[in-house]
């Protein structure tokens, strides 16, 4: 306090920290769940994800959620859900906070109601509705033409979200969106240190998944492109595993720098989902979270979209297969590749050191010394 | 730092209450709810949140694994708060292990916010009324702009200035203001004292919590039981704007309080015997950090009413690193205080221009204002494009500095005016010293460093000074 150091620029900002979004990407596989009946029914994962839900919205007055289903034959939004005509509306009055909920009418809520902080109950409401929705529009040929999930449509609908908001916000709150702009630049590899301090909408996804992983190497492609982006813009996905083990997940969290659980004991995940996915991205700089060390990061090829441990890669465009091509010609960019000689035996080529260390040791010792250097 | 400090100073009052008093305040799941939001670090709600579904007492070691080895201040800082506020208690389980809980009245009323309750009405009661009859949230931002205004400019004493305000300030509004030593009456005229200057510098947000602490402080005075006003007043922080409100729930001391509340234009109604009322933002965003309140009231607050001016963002002022300052504003509020700092040079319809110079900064400090709050009133009013010019800055050269709106050069500079005055800085505290060895001095002075306590200490002498003394003087017991 006795001096002004001018190195040391107060902060000043007046504002307290930004708000945070989370989008949460439910797995809704009828399949998987059914194997989950036992643990952990959906009923009961949907309760406790909406408490999640409501103490993620606790945390702060500006907090924001979002929900979208990654169902067996699609990706739908569970909130905020707009039907056509309020979407024009929130456009033009370009409210911010009142997202969604003024889609929805206040007609449900009878006086005989369970009393609630209406925020909560609008997220509940419209999250049940809407899923009880999804599942009524699912017919039996629905579920028997595919028992796996669409994750990569999901997380593209809930990337998409993100980008909205945080432009939204930027622009509700004077900042413009250089921030976002220079984060997702070509060139954002230099300076993520300076972003991640910069104020914005602090945004992450998490995904709740419970099918297999053979199941989504069909959409290898999009899912890691989708990654790619959230690595890019700094958006963490973290990933909570009730069943089975996603290849692709694993490396979701890794590049992003996410939390990865796959839980042992599926009946507590409200407990899992409080301790663990909580914490927003300031407070996770304090805290020891959760991370896999031995991440699965196998690819699928992309020929028969199978999960290989070593492949064949272009030199050109890097794609990858599982088996040698055909007549040599890349399926992804059509280059020539000349496989060489493989499938041969390699032949083995008779030594020819001796002589040479002869020739190097004239001095007629009979132990060779260990010579140290590399050879020519 | 100063503005740390600044937005929690409503809150020193809160911390000074009794264990029973939070024990009566957490039964209401609303209050509970604001608290937690408003008044905990971001490290301690993830601590309570952690905590709140868990069976048995979380270990303390457990939980001290959780958090980083560098991080260790932020931990003891939460943990210290969590404490203060009766949130968070030690236990001791099985085999003499420290274990942290979440206490209960406020640990089940959290539960109850979270996921409903069946027979209270914590959060307020909507009534059916016709669409309408119902008021709109642009009329409610007028009706809570014209008269939190009006309580500004009773202070600052624009009626000086030539214009009247068309605000009909109620007796209790005015006595309130002076039991807060806020202004002084000398004379029959308003002077306002130095922590109202401090005041009608702050944001909007903190100036509401000011106020409602105040009211809450004096309600025992008038024979209101200061706990029943306190939770009525987070009731009010979780309604939802545009939304009316049941009255008939209410005690009648609540409805006491609705009436005074409205004079501040925290709350609407159509008269004090209507059937409900209304929230404005002032209320719905109590519990909010000022950014999301800043925008749509302090920008209608301090703009010209009335035009598109203000739509983009809140702030109106613009400083040049020539220490000349221009002001968006017609409101004659923001230009009197605009004035106690600056030289005023020329007026617009919609524009103020001056300079910000020794004298008058000087004149400023000497008149009770500090440079934090000049500096702190600058940056929530600063206009979008220094904000969007200090966005595209920050990130291409200065990576290790905290971005500042302001031009830097201008805030050392009335810091430095401030120093040339300010020699001696006084913080009330105790000295711990005739410590016996300098193990017994380093432990306890390293605890309070680590909750964020210490203010000095001299190794030399084995003496430190703290603000707190109750949890250094905990440790100390701890370890004997």
């Amino acid at each position: 306090m006795n001096a002004v150091d001018a190195t040391e620029h107060y902060e000043t900002s007046a504002r307290d920290p930004a708000p945070a979004l989370l989008t949460v990407v439910l797995d809704t596989n009828p399949h998987a769940w059914a194997l989950l009946e036992d643990s952990l029914p959906l009923s009961k994962a949907i309760a406790n994800i909406l408490v999640f839900l409501n103490a993620h919205l606790a945390c702060n007055y500006a907090n924001e959620v979002a929900v979208v289903a990654s169902h067996s034959q699609k990706a739908a939004w569970l909130y905020p859900h707009e039907s056509p005509v309020t979407k024009t509306a929130q456009d033009a009055d370009g409210d911010v906070s009142m997202n969604g909920s003024s889609t929805y009418n206040n007609t449900t809520e009878g006086p005989g109601q369970v009393n609630k902080y209406r925020p909560f109950r609008i997220v509940e409401e419209q999250v049940t509705h809407n899923l009880r929705e999804l599942m009524a529009s699912t017919s039996g040929p629905d579920v028997k033409a595919s028992n796996s999930t669409m994750m990569a449509g999901a997380l593209t609908l809930a990337l998409s979200h993100i980008n909205r908001r945080s432009i939204a916000w930027a622009e509700a709150h004077g900042a413009d969106t250089a921030a976002e702009a220079s984060g997702g630049g070509p060139s954002s590899g230099g300076h993520t240190s300076g972003t991640d301090t910069a104020e914005g909408l602090q945004s992450r996804i998490l995904i709740i998944s419970v099918s297999g992983a053979s199941d989504s190497a069909h959409q290898y492609i999009p899912i890691m492109n989708s990654i790619f982006a959230c690595q890019r813009l700094h958006i963490p996905i973290d990933v909570c595993k009730l069943s089975g083990d996603a290849v692709f997940l694993q490396q979701a969290s890794d590049a992003t720098k996410g939390v990865y659980m796959s839980l042992t004991e599926p009946r507590g995940l409200l407990q899992y989902l409080m301790m663990a996915f909580l914490p927003d991205q300031r407070s996770r700089r304090h805290l020891v979270l959760p991370t896999r060390v031995d991440v699965d990061f196998r690819a699928a090829c992309f020929c028969h979209r199978r999960v290989v441990d070593i492949g064949f890669v272009c030199s050109i465009c890097l794609s990858i297969f599982c088996e040698p091509l055909e007549n040599g010609n890349c399926l992804t960019c059509g280059t020539n590749l000349e496989m060489g000689d493989y499938g041969a035996k390699p032949a083995v080529v008779a030594r020819k050191r001796k002589k040479k260390k002869r020739v190097n040791g004239p001095s007629g010792t009979a132990t060779p010394t260990p010579t140290p250097t590399p050879g020519p | 730092m100063a503005m740390a400090a600044a937005p929690s100073r409503p809150f020193d009052y809160l911390e000074s209450l009794p264990g029973t008093t939070f024990y009566k305040l957490y039964q209401q799941p609303s209050t509970a709810l604001a608290i937690f939001r408003r008044m905990l670090p971001d490290l301690a709600k993830c601590f309570v949140m952690a905590l709140l579904y868990l069976k048995d007492p979380l270990p303390a070691t457990d939980l001290e694994a959780w958090v980083k080895a560098e991080s260790l201040k932020e931990r003891d800082n939460a943990l210290s708060i969590l404490g203060r506020l009766h949130i968070l208690s030690n236990t001791v389980i099985a085999d003499n292990v420290r274990a942290y809980k979440v206490t209960d009245p406020f640990a089940s009323s959290l539960r109850q916010a979270l996921t409903g309750a069946e027979k209270t009405q914590s959060f307020g009661v909507l009534s059916h009324i016709s669409d309408g009859a119902a008021i709109s949230i642009a009329e409610l931002d007028e009706y809570a702009r014209r008269q939190w205004e009006g309580v500004l400019g009773y202070m600052v004493g624009t009626s000086g200035l030539g214009i009247q305000r068309d605000v009909n300030l109620s007796k209790g509004v005015k006595q309130l203001l002076q039991a807060g030593h806020l202004v002084e009456i000398r004379d029959r005229r308003v002077e306002i004292t130095q922590d109202g200057f401090a005041f009608v510098l702050q944001d909007v947000s903190t100036q509401v919590w000011h106020i409602l602490m105040l009211y809450v402080e004096s309600a025992d005075a008038i024979g209101m039981s200061s706990v029943e006003v306190l939770s009525f007043v987070f009731l009010l922080s979780s309604l939802e704007l545009g939304k009316s409100y049941d009255k008939k729930h209410l005690t009648s001391n609540q409805l006491r309080t609705l009436t005074d509340l409205a004079d501040f234009g925290i709350v609407y109604q159509d008269s004090p015997d209507a059937s409900h009322f209304y929230p404005t933002r002032l209320a719905t965003t109590l519990t909010s950090d000022s950014s999301a309140l800043s925008n749509p009231i302090s920008g209608s607050l301090s703009g010209p009413s009335g035009t598109g001016l203000n739509k983009g963002g809140s702030g109106f002022i613009i400083v040049e690193t020539n220490y000349r300052l221009y002001a968006y504003t017609s409101s004659p509020l923001q230009i009197s205080l605009i004035a106690l700092f600056t030289t005023l040079k020329y007026r617009f319809p919609n524009l103020i221009t001056g300079k910000i110079t020794r004298q008058s900064v000087r004149r400023a400090i000497e008149m009770g204002i500090t440079a934090d709050q000049i500096i702190s009133y600058l940056a929530t009013h600063a206009h979008p494009q220094m904000r969007k010019h200090n966005v595209s800055r920050s990130t291409s050269n200065q990576a290790g500095i905290p971005p500042s709106v302001l031009p830097p050069t201008v805030t050392d500079q009335i810091r430095l005016w401030q120093l040339e005055r300010d020699r001696v800085k006084a913080t009330p505290g105790f000295l711990f010293k005739d410590f016996v060895s300098l193990a017994e001095y380093e432990a306890p002075c390293r605890y309070a460093e680590e909750i964020g306590v210490l203010v000095w200490k001299s190794d030399r002498k084995r003496m430190f000074f703290v603000t707190r003394h109750e949890q250094v003087a905990a440790f100390l017991r701890s370890r004997k």
